[in-house]
This record gives structure tokens, C-alpha cells and sequence, in this order.
């Protein structure tokens, strides 16, 4: 085991390194006043394990696997409270804003996170890490526990059934994205 | 649509695109749970910090006593022993570590280190006979769905208590140092205790327990009530969740036992979970 200075240090040098990381990931995930918590509580949990955090390139995806367990336990968290929300609009009261609300503005983005939100959770997961955390898929395979040929084949469905969820009403958007060629198209 | 153009329009749709764009903040200042627990015991009062300083040294000093005791009776054990093999007991029951927690075990015996520290014996063993359980540093929990209902088994050593943990003027003390001592903490967390504390013999040791529930007004905030020793503070957040413990002296040193469920668990998981608890055996 390494000396409590040591210990120190590498805490200090894996906050410096990622802690933006893993408060972005937090909050992508869930509100902005629960991010804020769930990512002192992920570096809590990696003070704790020092000893076991890997090095370079596997820091990251140890640290993303806490994370996605911390950020699970404040969700549940936070529908409790969403209930608690419901009960005070039935007499009255403003029910609190959905963390995706809070954190997506534009209308476009808004209507791709909720059909991202709607894969079921693993799926979710997967694309989250591959295109919100740019991780590999071996990196994410890491995260997952599973092959990174199985988590390549997850994206490509899960972005098979987005395709099929956005492609009718994106037909019926203005059309103030850049022209985009059509597979296989002459 | 092509895989590429669903893959930039979800890209686009990232929340936070630029993580560098939140800002940064300076490293936290971090203490083990040994130093908060003398940082607690330290007089802060004006005329005491000489005193403060003279323990400082105390921790040490018995430290490095202890070390040349042992050291010698080491040397006398290693001059003077039988050399006749003697049996070592059955490494069956696998030791629940931090790196375990929230991963899942297999069916078999797990023994939870009351203190997380290899260098003491003190444990709590138990049998899982079905699948689904997840370990923890302190004991096993099984999620019945993904995010829902739980039941969960803890055995530790506690080494700090929350007085009144949900209201707004609650204080962290020490943990007792007796059973006793321990289990008229917990009467006075902040639970709604559903049951007396009553004397009893369980797990191989004699002590109290106690039925108790958390409080509906106490799951908006932080409802942290306990601390082990070596690892941080246990909170709760459901309504009316229902807990047993039990606070049991094993040879002078008082240990709880945490059985605890879902208000809307069914009876068979609540079952499973006394099967369990019908196996663990607390060893000093």
C-alpha cells in the first residue's frame, strides 16, 4: 500500500485530470444541483479506493464505472422527489424542472436527448459513453463488461432505432442543418 | 438516415459539449476516518492546544511501544514454538472487500471484516444460496429491479453517530464504546424506532436490538446516520424503510448488524434475506 503521502498526491493528481470530466459526465446525466454532489461523492469513493484506481489509460473508465453507479443512486433519488414534485403540483405548488430540461436547450438537441433518454438503460449507457464521453469501444467494453464487438453491435442498433424514431419528424423540421448525402445515393 | 449522421446529430445533442467550460475548483482537503475521529477528540478550546499537541504524540508513541512489544513477543514465540503443523481453519468463506461493493458474488459463504482491515480478525460470516446478490465492503445487498426495491445485510464496527441526523441541529459524535452505549445512539438518530431496544442473544453474542424505520420527513436531504470504521457514512433515502439491528458485544467490542428492505418489498425477497441472516455467525 502506498504511503498516506502518495496517496494524497495521486488523489490529487486524478482530481485535477478528470474531475471536469467525470462533473460533465454527472451532469449529462442528471440536475445540475445533484450533479454537483454525485461528483464529490465519485471522488469520495475514489479517495477511498487509491490504491486500486488504474493507471493511464484505464483511469478513466474506472472512474466512469463508479460514477455510473453514483449517478444511478441519485437518480433514484430524484424520482422520489419527482413523486413528492407531483403531489405539490396537484395543490399548487411548481413541480421542479426535468434535469434534461434544465441542460439541453435547443429544440433540435432537446428531441435527440429524449430519444436517447428512451433507449432502454444499457443502451443508453453505451451510446452516452461513445458519443457524449468519446470513449472507445474498448474502453466502454471495460466499463460494461462486455466484448467490444458486442458494444459496436449496441451502438448500431441503438442508433438503427433512433434513426427509425427522428427521421419522421425530423422530415417535418425547417431544414437548417447542412445537406447530408444519402447513403448509397447517386 | 446514415450510422454518421445520427452519430454527429447525437454528438450535437451532448449537454455538455466542453467540460473544460465548467470551471475548476481547488483539490479538497481529504482526512482518513482515523483522523477525523482524533481530530473530534481534540480540545479546540482556548489554553488546551499545548495539551492538543502533547496528544498528537500520544497515537505514535503507543504505536511504536506496541510495535518493539510485539516485536519481542514475536522473537520469544519464534525462539521458543512447537513446530508441530497445526490446522489452519477452512478458507471457505471469501473475504468482502471495497472493490467488491455493488459488483455481483456468486452463491457461497462471504465474510464481511467488521473494520476493513486485514490485520484483525473480527468478521461477520454468512451463506448466499441464490443469485442476484451484490457485495458491499460491509455485507451484500440483492437489487430486486434495476434501481428499486433492495434488500441488504451490513455488519460493522461503527466509529461515529449522527444525534438527531435529520434535523437541522444534528451533531456527529463518537460512537459508544459498549453495545449499550452504541444501541442508545441509534434510539436517538432520528429513526422512528417501531419496537423497544430489547436485550437479546443473536449471531453467537449477546446485545440489544431494535426495530426502526426511516422517517418520511428525513429522506429530503442528507439522512446519513452512521459511520464504520475505515470506510464513510451509511445514509438512507426511502420512505419508511424498515431496518433491524442489532448491537452486539463480541469480546468487548460492540457490532451492528443492519438487516434492511424496501417498504414494497415482497415477503419471499424479506425471506431470503432471514435465510441469510439465519446463517451469519460473528467470529472476534
Amino acid at each position: 500500500m502506498a504511503s498516506r503521502t502518495d496517496q494524497r498526491s495521486r488523489f490529487e493528481e486524478i482530481w485535477t485530470e478528470y474531475r471536469l470530466q467525470i462533473l460533465a459526465y454527472c451532469l449529462r446525466r442528471a440536475a445540475p444541483t445533484h450533479a454537483e454532489d454525485a461528483c464529490n461523492e465519485v471522488f469520495m469513493v475514489a479517495w477511498r479506493r487509491i490504491d486500486e484506481i488504474p493507471r493511464p489509460p484505464k483511469t478513466v473508465p474506472y472512474l466512469y464505472g463508479i460514477a455510473g453507479k453514483v449517478v444511478s443512486n441519485h437518480r433514484r433519488a430524484f424520482h422520489r422527489r419527482s413523486r413528492l414534485d407531483e403531489k405539490l403540483s396537484n395543490l399548487g405548488v411548481a413541480p421542479a424542472t426535468d434535469p434534461v430540461d434544465l441542460v439541453v436547450q435547443n429544440t433540435e438537441d432537446q428531441r435527440v436527448a429524449a430519444a436517447v433518454r428512451n433507449l432502454k438503460p444499457k443502451d443508453q449507457e453505451i451510446v452516452m459513453l461513445h458519443a457524449w464521453e468519446d470513449l472507445s469501444h474498448e474502453e466502454i467494453a471495460e466499463i460494461t463488461g462486455m466484448t467490444a464487438g458486442a458494444v459496436r453491435q449496441r451502438i448500431h442498433r441503438s442508433y438503427q432505432h433512433l434513426a427509425r424514431v427522428l427521421e419522421p419528424s425530423l422530415d417535418r423540421q425547417p431544414n437548417n442543418s447542412p445537406p447530408i448525402a444519402e447513403e448509397g445515393g447517386t | 438516415m446514415t450510422h454518421e449522421q445520427i452519430d454527429r446529430m447525437v454528438r450535437r445533442a451532448n449537454p455538455v459539449r466542453d467540460p473544460n467550460s465548467l470551471g475548476s475548483v481547488a483539490v479538497p482537503v481529504l482526512t482518513t476516518p482515523l483522523e477525523r475521529r482524533m481530530e473530534m477528540q481534540i480540545d479546540h478550546r482556548p489554553g488546551t492546544e499545548v495539551q492538543a499537541n502533547r496528544n498528537r504524540w500520544r497515537g505514535p508513541l503507543i504505536g511504536i511501544a506496541a510495535a518493539a512489544a510485539i516485536l519481542v513477543a514475536g522473537l520469544v514465540f519464534v525462539l521458543t514454538r512447537d513446530n508441530t503443523p497445526v490446522a489452519e481453519p477452512a478458507p471457505n468463506a471469501t473475504r468482502l472487500t471495497m472493490s467488491m461493493e455493488f459488483q455481483p458474488i456468486d452463491p457461497g459463504a462471504y465474510f464481511a471484516d467488521t473494520d476493513l482491515l486485514e490485520s484483525t480478525s473480527l468478521r461477520g460470516t454468512f451463506v448466499i444460496e441464490s443469485n442476484g446478490w451484490l457485495g458491499t465492503a460491509a455485507g451484500a445487498m440483492k437489487s430486486l429491479v434495476d434501481d428499486g426495491p433492495y434488500i441488504a445485510l451490513f455488519i460493522a464496527e461503527v466509529d461515529r453517530v449522527w444525534s438527531s441526523a435529520c434535523e437541522s441541529g444534528r451533531t456527529q459524535q463518537a460512537a459508544a464504546t459498549t453495545a449499550e452505549g452504541l444501541a442508545n445512539q441509534f434510539v436517538a438518530a432520528g429513526f422512528t424506532n417501531t419496537g423497544a431496544l430489547t436485550p437479546v442473544s443473536a449471531f453467537g453474542h449477546e446485545g440489544y436490538h431494535l426495530a426502526t424505520e426511516v422517517r418520511p420527513s428525513c429522506i429530503s436531504q442528507d439522512f446519513t446516520v452512521w459511520g464504520g470504521s475505515n470506510w464513510d457514512g451509511r445514509y438512507y433515502q426511502t420512505e419508511n424503510q424498515p431496518l433491524e439491528l442489532w448491537f452486539l458485544d463480541v469480546e468487548g467490542t460492540p457490532v451492528l448488524v443492519e438487516a434492511t428492505w424496501w417498504p414494497e418489498t415482497p415477503e419471499e425477497d424479506v425471506a431470503e434475506l432471514r435465510t441469510v441472516l439465519d446463517t451469519l455467525v460473528i467470529t472476534p
